[in-house]
């Protein structure tokens, strides 16, 4: 059962964003503290510097306590990373400072969809790093996660496509038809089309990745 | 205060109030070793750096006055100093590692824990119901471990030459008094409770903690699950019987259903074992756990009722027409318990368990029926000081009320006692480096039947010995009341007691595990008897007494045989013990030298399946042969037995599966009966106590509903 799983979650690393610029501002006014902190980190990120990314996204988190997007961002990244870690315990040690700052970032903003998946992204990671030992237990509680962040935000299609990678790859290994997620996935892809993030900085991440797994599985 | 310091500073130095201060210096860890790409900053502020690859810093800052220098890195301790600004220049700081993370020392001495996610864990939960000698039984998975004997036709836990009563079982930290349906001479029993409410199983075969009391030898710690992940209904469909279970979430609660049904009687129709069933043996049971948080706390219920009966006429030497036994059995546990955490670093739990356990039994003419109701309390307060420092206290108390009638045709009695237990522990955890760990405690207990107070102290300690060793020693001192069995006749006994010396080795990296654990059990005041089956009459005494001593092995490997999963275990073992009636002290018949239990699970991806192995041997256990002289002097043939199980994954959410124990048959004697008389010649006739049946076959079909299609039941198996 766990090779199903790791076969699962080797195709959701994938899944592990392409970092889209993030530099429009809406505001014509100068900006903020904050704005300028955000836009240095992803101007780090964007240059590859991850890791100096997420210390300056911890260090906005620790001075903003009432937003939940640096310390989202801090948990992302140390949750990417971790997928390209060899060191065992230097990357148990950074899943669980990734699961610190989501629930930093889910006291802040509870029943948050994106909190959710990245949560599951999470649970992923682990299966992937020990599909035997974690497997078993992750892999239902990120399932659970997906359908509950789709049934608060059933129009995000960022939710819709996570969602359905996921399905696509147990429905693979079991020779069943991916029809219904390629329909979800399609949808997705025109969501994708006129999605408006929430507010600045929100996570804008995943239309690429859709067109590519449509363009790969469904046919 | 804040203020006028602020105040004080800005007139001494007006101009740095305008001007940017330079913040500098460099981060290593103890032994000097530079550190990249530690978050260094000011607390609350956006000025800060990375550092380097030399583990220098540098940054500027428009703060000034009194700041918070923050220094984080990835398994190390946050570091913070508050200083002014301007001082905070060349600096100094070395990060200490975080006891906290994976690589800390934990203390192994004596303990197995499944499924903890954090630390290493010998059993994954999914092994307790895969393991093919198992068949479904968590007591069977734990007896491949090393400290447990094969008493292949007893089915409970025989730890490290103690007998089965010797280890005590858990739910939640409260005791289960009656963990093991009852069952008859030759007929093993299995575990009463179903391994799929539990996600955390902690087998402990010596040396354990101070929260734990009367239990002589080992205890066993299950643990519900918290949270249940989604709903789901679970269908079993087996050739003994079926199961239904359910689980429904709302917002702050949860309810897991369980319960089946098992009756031997087609199963004994198509392959009749040697037994004469008059009623073949049959269960009915239900399980259930309500869970529901309070604010920060949560408060688990859980309830268990099972009633069996069975009713047959077994083989005896001294009887030609066979000794009939005939039993029921209705036994209700219920356990309920609050945790929470509170302010300040303490946490409160408080919890309480009662039995209620009735058993009718007619053996021969005579009837017999016990009942048991027992309850146990538990309030524990758990203070966090630091990472380093923690302490544990709380107080118990156990109350058990017992009853027997007994009627024969010639005789009838009726026996009652009452036995209260109160006790009190504490125990700190004290953690010097992440190379050092020590748990201190102490257990005291006031018996109101026997008007005795015990003390028992506990102390265990780890040492790291190497990025992935440790080695962990462990001490302590035990006590426990005799049994029922004993109480029901004389309360003019004391506390039985046993002290443990362990020192533990283990040795985890890379998907392998290593244990070694060589141990030392000394046995007093061990009941004493001087008839073979004792009543109201008997004399009894605590003068007995005894030792075990040996070394356990333990070797599971997930890494080097690709898409198989095995471990191997042995024990050696040497005890000898006078208890009871025995005339000197000798091995008793529940105890051998040398245990090996091998289980491999392999899984075969282009059959969606997954083939499990499991091997047992014991050898020859000790038996009084009549016709010699002597007391338990000669032994059984050796144990052997191999099982094979076959889970099929049908679909995502369809399950088939099947096993068989003792695939290759061996001829396994698990003992003798002698004659009451000697026969003409001199000679006491025996016979061959052999299991009822030589093989057991199983099939079953699981299948599980849940919303989003995906769960199964291979980790029920």
């Amino acid at each position: 059962m766990q090779n199903v799983l790791t076969y699962l979650s080797i195709v959701l690393t994938a899944f592990f964003m392409q970092v889209e610029a993030q530099t429009t501002s809406t505001e014509v006014s100068k900006p903020t503290k904050y704005q300028q902190g955000m836009q240095k980190a992803f101007k780090l990120w964007q240059e590859d510097k991850s890791w100096e990314a997420a210390n300056l996204f911890e260090r906005i988190a620790t001075a903003e306590t009432d937003k939940w997007l640096p310390p989202y961002y801090v948990a992302q990244i140390n949750i990417i990373n971790s997928f390209t870690e060899k060191d065992a315990a230097k990357l148990k040690a950074q899943l669980d400072k990734a699961q610190n700052f989501i629930n930093d970032a889910t006291a802040i903003s509870k029943g948050n969809p994106e909190l959710l998946v990245l949560q599951a992204q999470l649970y992923t990671a682990w299966i992937v790093f020990d599909g035997q030992q974690y497997g078993m237990t992750y892999s239902p509680k990120a399932a659970a996660l997906y359908n509950q962040a789709l049934a608060i935000a059933p129009e995000n299609p960022r939710i819709i496509l996570a969602k359905a990678e996921w399905d696509i790859g147990s429905a693979k290994y079991f020779n069943q038809t991916i029809d219904t997620y390629c329909k979800d996935l399609q949808r997705a892809i025109e969501l994708f089309a006129n999605f408006k993030p929430e507010g600045e900085f929100y996570p804008t991440y995943g239309e690429k990745r859709a067109k590519q797994i449509v363009a790969e599985s469904c046919k | 205060m804040k203020v006028s310091v602020v105040f004080f500073l800005i007139i001494l130095f007006p101009f740095s109030f305008f001007a940017q201060s330079k913040i500098s210096g460099i981060v290593t860890d103890k032994k000097g070793v530079p550190i990249f790409g530690a978050n260094v900053y000011l607390t609350g502020t956006y000025d800060g750096t990375t550092s380097d690859q030399n583990g220098n810093f540098t940054f500027e800052t428009t703060e000034t006055g009194v700041q918070t220098l923050t220094v984080s890195y990835v398994s190390f301790e946050t570091f913070t100093m508050i200083d002014d600004v301007l001082k905070l220049k060349n600096l100094k700081v070395v990060l200490r590692d975080d006891v906290n993370s994976l690589e800390t020392v934990t203390i192994s001495a004596g303990s197995f824990s499944a499924g903890d996610n954090s630390k290493i864990s010998v059993l994954k939960p999914m092994d307790i119901v895969t393991t093919a000698s198992a068949v479904g039984d968590f007591v069977g998975a734990l007896q491949t471990l090393p400290g447990t004997t094969t008493v292949a036709e007893d089915g409970r836990l025989f730890v490290r030459g103690g007998d089965a009563g010797e280890t005590q079982i858990f739910i939640d930290g409260i005791r289960v008094f009656t963990p093991y349906s009852p069952t008859t001479n030759n007929i093993p029993t299995r575990g009463r409770y179903s391994p799929f409410l539990f996600d955390g199983i902690t087998f402990s075969t010596g040396g354990y903690s101070a929260e734990y009391g009367q239990a002589l030898s080992s205890v066993l710690l299950l643990n519900t699950i918290d949270e249940p992940v989604q709903e789901k209904t679970n269908i079993a469909i087996m050739s003994v019987g079926g199961g239904v279970g359910h689980t429904e979430k709302w917002d702050n609660s949860s309810l897991s259903l369980n319960t089946s049904y098992v009756n031997l009687a087609p199963y004994i129709a198509v392959l009749p074992d040697r037994n004469t069933w008059e009623k073949p043996f049959e269960t009915a049971s239900g399980e259930a756990v309500f869970r529901q948080k309070i604010g920060d706390g949560l408060l688990k219920v859980y309830g268990a009722f099972d009633s069996s009966n069975f009713e047959l006429t077994q083989e005896d030497i001294n009887l030609a027409e066979g000794l009939y036994f005939k039993l029921n059995n209705k036994n209700f546990y219920t356990n309920a318990s609050y945790s929470e955490k509170l302010n300040k670093g303490w946490s409160i739990f408080g919890g309480g368990s009662y039995t209620y356990a009735n058993t009718k039994v007619n053996i021969d003419k005579a009837h017999i029926k016990d009942v048991e109701n027992s309850a146990h309390l538990k309030l524990k307060l758990n203070k966090r000081f630091s990472n380093y420092f923690k302490l544990n206290f709380g107080v118990e108390q156990f109350l058990t009320d017992f009853d027997e009638k007994y009627n024969a045709s010639d005789f009838s009695a009726n026996i009652r006692f009452k036995n209260n237990l109160s006790a009190f522990f504490t125990e700190a955890d004290i953690i010097f480096s992440r190379k050092l760990a020590l748990k201190l405690g102490a257990r005291g207990e006031y018996s109101e039947l026997f008007k005795e107070v015990t003390v028992s102290p506990r102390v265990s300690f780890a040492f790291k010995t190497g990025k992935n060793s440790q080695l962990s020693l462990a001490y302590g001192d035990f006590f426990q009341q005799p049994d029922n069995e004993i109480l029901k006749f004389t309360t003019d006994v004391e506390a039985q007691h046993t002290q443990h010396y362990i020192l533990n080795y283990q040795y985890a990296a890379n998907n392998r595990i290593f244990r070694a654990e060589l141990f030392r059990k000394q046995y007093n005041k061990l009941v004493t008897y001087n008839e073979t089956i004792p009543d109201v009459n008997s004399l009894f005494n605590n003068t007995g007494n005894g030792y075990a001593q040996g070394l356990d092995v333990f070797w599971r490997d997930n890494e080097s045989i690709k898409n198989v999963d095995y471990w191997v275990s042995y024990s050696y073992l040497d005890t000898e013990r006078k208890y009871k009636d025995y005339p000197i002290k000798a091995t008793p018949n529940f105890a051998n030298t040398h245990n090996l239990s091998v289980v491999a699970k392999y899984w075969i991806d282009d059959w969606k399946s997954q083939i499990g192995f499991s091997y047992q041997y014991g050898s020859g256990r000790t038996y009084t042969d009549l016709n010699s002289p002597g007391f338990l002097q000669k032994k059984t043939r050796d144990y052997n037995s191999v099982s094979l199980n076959w889970a099929y994954l049908l679909s995502q959410q369809k399950i088939l599966y099947f096993s068989i124990n003792n695939a290759f048959a061996f001829k396994n004697v698990n003992g003798y009966q002698y004659a009451n008389t000697p026969d003409a010649n001199g000679n006491f006739a025996r016979r061959k106590l052999l299991p009822a049946a030589d093989q057991f076959f199983f099939v079953g079909f699981f299948w599980t509903i849940s919303e989003d299609g995906k769960n199964n039941q291979l980790d029920n198996l």
